[in-house]
């Protein structure tokens, strides 16, 4: 398991690197930043001027040159719209996020495989039936309305929750349910489905032959081998939180870095921009290793299972 | 795998498996009247959708006497939502199926290949999907923005591009466990070439979980791309898409909550009814399961219950 | 969190950012579990802001930003003078009077007995200090370029109370220009900008947990009188209809920037907003290049009807970029009529004559520049359309539509018609005309010698004179040049709780004065 560990990490630093190129690059192809940051009547000279400070006015290679040799001091730059260091803006966004989104993600695989399994041990019922139209429906609500429209219904009508803020457990509600919503409906869909699968396998048929109670099949063997696809998609969904939690974020003021990312590429504040993208991607990668690992485990246990 | 020995296989069963279902079939009925309205909805109802009335804006739906055009009331432009929602679905469908169809074939021959042959080849393929889910989408649409002109082709590629990584993973995820399985091993030590064995062993066993995938990625695209709308790159007005109306209608979620409501729904419906039929093809699919399909509709459950106990 | 990072020297802070990278590692890993400060709510006396967005920062000499100016200007720092936005006059504010004693000099008598909230107090030295450090140093003050352009200013501290400032060429306003340099200590970082600054005004800064809220405490030594509300606690909120929620749930008491259909009910409040819209004519394109088209434009647009069902009523149809109030405006002008079987006509004469009216002429709009931005451009297409125009919309975000609006122009654009905005924050039509409506103007697509000639002539003028020759220039732009379908002038919205009353005025979007908003009992 530690060589597998080390290989993995080891083989996932080139592309750490081809991520931090493509994004230094990528960005500098959306336009010059110099008209969002100097007035509408600036003159040419100061434009100039605004180009040398930021290191624009060098050609793209001696730029990039220089960023990672700032990158080899971990120096991540500096924000053209704040003038704050780059990494204190991310790291002080990125826990808001992170815990959004863990306790999100926590939320939805159990509520997921609990409502996906019970669908499954009677297929195509009316309760797997309205489980499957339900997970769909919340899969496909968009997120603004079921944000706004609960902001409305629970801070403004009823005065229970906060409409918005971080501050006391009530201000998490409404953005966890509406982030939990869609990663909830597709986690159902693919829980469902991949336990009917299982649960029809031949080796299903020789636990049971073996006698093991229903709760004891569903909940031990099935869930377990269909467990792989569950993983993979819910690794994928907790990245897109990671990513695009970003209406979440702007509506309920959650000061996250989904909302920094977005903000800092319309802005073309590309220090901010880079920093973020690159310790999103680092925790990607420290995320898919992981899921690596559970499959590893997985598939050990699934196997001895089949052996025994 | 073996074939059951209940159904006989081909298309008139299939179609007729499908009618005895009544909420696949509905669901299928939803779908082809989309489709329809993608077809024929720009012909018939295309200016009627632009025509703007400054004098009957923000009507509500099934206002009495505006005409039958307003059932569905007017948007802040005094044109008719439902003229719109129908001739949307064309330009919806012309982004989000391609869109959707394209990553989900490329992903998935991707992912197949490389579970398939793991090693060197799964690595370096799951590194690029690591690479590509690390940009921010948006990111990727600005630079079409700004390299290249905007075109419904360009909004295809961006969201197919972002979304390829979810089918390359899933699909890899599967095969690579299959792989180690007894059945491709055997065919292997037949000397069944890679590509032929992927077909006819890997992909059937992987296709359900894509599909299920694929059918709730059709809401996903279908709001990502009035996103790109405000960046300049996605549908631009008079033109319209579902996405660009709940985008518009927004704003007036409080005063006219119906211009963005319906549009909302469609693309609900849209993507439940290609949910449930992607569960319901599963199932057909699946011989072990199908039996299940062709049982009488009442006791249904009941039958199940038994037999999984048995 | 509040630590103000003051960047002075990369060599300074490169220890500092690693501790921050292991510091938060550690936070990442523990998990802490709140997200920012958590604070109870809020006492009685302190009123609560929901501002659109968070201040960039709060260095003065970039206070001419919108997100910035709202929070900095008149309520952390004070300029020398102050142009109150209901009368239009200039008044004093650290300055007790100044007198043009030269064309290029100017003499400033300062007040007394102010101090900085630092504790320090203000000199004459304090004031020239602050005009060199946003007008000649190199941080690249945004007010530099928005006031001052090429121009350069000479500071002399005569005393601890008089201040001369001298000009390269003679400047007749040159007291309103300097109302935008807010004046900060002397000891203020002149090599770098300052995220918090120190300042004479009214309210300090207390704690700024940033991304989450900014607080603002009254400054007891403060020179004039205390303002009513000892505190004041901003937060931002990207969404207008959880701002107006947030005032109706009784959470804030003033949310600012709200379009119509947010949802603020009776405790809405509208005012001026001083923006103008219109649509930039590229008329050096066929088929723009063609007075008659440009005229058939302004008469097939219905500016009214714009008004009524697009901006919800609120707003006034316009004739000129130049509204009421600022010197230079002209009263004479008025909106075009809706005309649009004249509109037809003149297109059709202009086809005669061989004009290449079926070119597609493209409107760039931008998401966002004012409320349902994308739907007046597409109300203003459907009239063009049917006026016998041939006209497509692309709508785009801020940066990209930049690239429209300010030279150089994108050269492989064809005709277009540019959505645009114009607010005139100082008073002036000295701030509007050479940049809107200048050959070389940054912001200008097209111009004509003589229009330059007449704006040039005002820009030197002063007194009535100035009122005059402004006027003469807006009205033969609007009847031999017509650049512009001017479209009207805005109304912002403003929601206001119960517990408090405040006027917003033309000025409150970049300014927003705590010391004028008092509790309603």
């Amino acid at each position: 398991m530690l060589t597998f560990l080390r290989r993995r990490i080891v083989s996932s630093a080139i592309p750490l690197l081809v991520v931090i190129l493509g994004v230094f690059f990528l960005a500098r192809l959306t336009g010059n930043p110099a008209n969002l940051y100097l007035p509408l009547s600036a003159t040419p000279e100061m434009r100039a001027e605004f180009a040398a400070r930021n290191g624009f006015d060098q050609p793209i290679i001696v730029q990039f040159g220089d960023y990672l040799a700032q990158l080899s001091r971990l120096d991540f730059g500096e924000s053209l719209r704040t003038a704050q260091p780059a990494a204190e803006a991310v790291l002080q966004a990125f826990p808001a996020t992170l815990q959004l989104a863990g306790v999100t993600m926590l939320l939805a695989v159990v509520g997921a495989v609990v409502v996906g399994s019970l669908a499954a041990y009677r297929p195509n019922s009316a309760a797997d039936r309205g489980a499957s139209f339900l997970s769909a429906t919340a899969a496909s609500v968009p997120d603004f309305w079921f944000a706004i429209m609960g902001v409305l219904l629970f801070s403004v009508t009823l005065g229970w929750l906060p409409t918005s803020g971080t501050v006391g457990a009530a201000a998490w509600v409404l953005p966890v349910a509406t982030l939990l919503i869609r990663p909830f409906g597709v986690l159902v869909q693919v829980v469902r489905g991949a336990m009917v699968s299982a649960l029809s396998a031949p080796y299903i048929k020789v636990a049971r032959s073996k006698g093991a109670g229903d709760q004891r099949v569903i909940f031990g063997h099935a869930l377990r081998n269909a467990a792989a696809p569950a993983l993979t998609v819910a690794g994928d969904l907790a990245v897109g939180l990671l990513n695009g939690a970003v209406v979440v974020e702007t509506i309920f003021g959650w000061p996250g870095i989904g909302k920094l990312m977005i903000d800092s590429i319309l802005q073309r504040d590309f220090a901010v921009l880079q920093a973020a993208v690159l310790l999103t991607a680092l925790t990607i990668f420290a995320l898919n290793i992981l899921i690596d690992v559970c499959y590893a485990l997985l598939d050990a246990r699934v196997r001895q299972g089949v052996a025994a | 795998m073996t074939n059951s020995p209940t159904t006989p296989p081909g298309k008139v069963s299939m179609l007729s498996l499908l009618a005895r279902d009544r909420v696949a079939s509905t669901a299928a009925v939803v779908l082809v009247l989309i489709g329809a309205c993608a077809v024929v909805g720009p012909m018939l109802l295309g200016d009627l959708a632009v025509e703007q009335n400054l004098r009957a804006v923000n009507l509500p739906p099934f206002s009495i006497g505006a005409g039958w055009e307003f059932v569905l009331g007017s948007d802040s432009l005094g044109r008719s939502v439902a003229a719109r929602l129908v001739v949307a679905a064309g330009t919806t469908m012309s982004v989000a199926v391609p869109a959707v169809l394209l990553s989900l074939t490329v992903g998935s021959i991707w992912g197949m290949w490389a579970g398939f042959h793991r090693g060197r080849r799964e690595s370096v393929s799951m590194r690029i999907a690591d690479v590509i889910l690390s940009f921010p989408s948006l990111l990727l649409a600005v630079v079409v923005l700004y390299v290249f002109t905007p075109s419904v082709a360009n909004i295809i590629a961006v969201l197919a591009v972002a979304r390829i990584p979810i089918y390359l993973r899933t699909a890899r995820a599967e095969s690579a466990e299959l792989q180690s399985r007894l059945f491709v091993d055997a065919a292997r030590t037949f000397g069944t070439g890679s590509w032929a064995t992927i077909r006819r062993h890997v992909f059937p066993t992987v296709l359900p979980t894509l599909l299920t995938v694929a059918a709730v990625d059709f809401c996903f695209v279908m709001l990502t791309e009035s996103s790109l709308s405000f960046l300049g790159i996605g549908i631009q007005p008079p033109d319209m898409s579902w996405g660009l109306m709940v985008a518009q209608g927004r704003q007036e979620l409080q005063t006219a909550w119906w211009i963005a409501v319906f549009p909302g729904l469609a693309i609900i419906g849209t993507t439940v009814s290609a949910a449930m039929l992607a569960a319901w093809a599963r199932m057909a699919g699946d011989p072990g399961q199908r039996w299940r399909l062709t049982l009488p509709r009442r006791g249904r459950g009941k039958i199940t219950a038994r037999k999984g106990v048995a | 969190m509040t630590s103000p990072f003051r960047p002075t020297s990369s060599a300074r802070f490169r220890a500092p950012r690693a501790t921050v990278l292991v510091a938060a590692g550690a936070v990442l890993l523990t998990g802490a579990c709140s997200v920012g400060g958590s604070t109870a709510d809020a006492p009685g006396d302190e009123v609560r802001i929901a501002l659109p967005e968070e201040p960039p920062t709060l260095e003065p000499c970039d206070a001419s930003l919108t997100a910035t100016g709202r929070v900095t200007r008149s309520n952390i720092t004070e300029p020398l003078t102050e142009r109150e936005p209901t009368t239009g006059e200039l008044g004093p504010k650290l300055a007790t009077e100044w007198e043009q004693t030269a064309p290029t000099s100017w003499t400033f008598t300062l007040r007394e007995g102010v101090s900085f909230h630092d504790g320090s107090a203000f000199t004459a030295e304090d004031a020239a200090f602050s005009i060199d450090r946003t007008v000649s140093s190199d941080i690249g003050c945004n007010v530099d370029g928005y006031v001052f352009g090429d121009s350069e200013l000479t500071t002399n501290v005569v005393n601890d109370t008089t201040l001369e400032v001298a000009t390269a060429e003679s400047d007749p306003i040159l007291p309103l220009r300097l109302s935008f340099v807010e004046i900060v200590p002397a000891e203020t970082d002149a090599e770098a900008k300052v995220r918090e600054p120190s300042g004479t005004g009214p309210y300090r800064i207390e704690t700024w947990d940033q991304g989450v809220s900014l607080r603002l405490a009254r400054f007891d030594d403060y020179w004039g009188t205390a303002p009513p509300f000892a505190a004041a606690r901003y937060v931002w909120r990207g969404e207008g209809s959880i701002r107006a929620a947030m005032v109706t749930s009784g959470e804030a008491d003033v949310a600012v920037g709200l379009a119509p259909a947010d949802g603020a009910g009776d405790r809405a409040v509208e005012y001026p907003n001083n923006e103008t819209s219109y649509l930039r004519i590229d008329a050096t394109k066929a088929p723009l290049d063609d007075i008659r088209v440009r005229r058939a434009i302004n008469y097939a647009l219905d500016k009214e009807g714009l008004v009524a069902s697009v901006f919800s009523g609120l707003g006034e149809p316009a004739a000129q970029v130049v509204p009421e109030g600022v010197t230079g405006h002209n009263p004479d002008i008025e909106p075009w009529p809706y005309d649009m079987a004249k509109a037809k006509e003149l297109i059709q004469q202009a086809r005669a004559d061989g004009v290449a009216v079926d070119t597609a002429i493209t409107i760039i709009g931008r998401n966002g520049i004012y409320p349902k931005a994308a739907e007046a451009m597409e109300v203003a297409q459907n009239s063009l359309l049917e006026a016998g125009l041939k006209v497509d919309i692309q709508m785009l975000d801020v940066n990209a539509w930049m690239e429209y609006l300010l030279r150089p122009f994108p050269s492989d654009a064809g005709p277009t018609l540019l959505q645009a905005q114009h607010g005139n924050q100082a008073g002036d039509a000295a701030f509007t005309m050479g940049q809107i409506y200048g050959s070389e103007g940054a912001q200008s697509s097209y111009g004509t010698p003589d229009l330059d000639r007449l704006i040039e002539q005002a820009e030197l003028a002063s007194g009535p004179d100035r009122q005059e020759k402004f006027t003469e220039a807006l009205a033969y732009q609007n009847d031999e040049v017509v650049r512009d379908a001017v479209l009207a002038h805005m109304t912002g919205i403003i929601a206001l709780s119960p517990q408090v009353t405040y006027e917003p005025n033309s000025a409150t979007n970049d300014e927003m004065r705590l010391a004028e908003m008092r509790p309603a009992n």
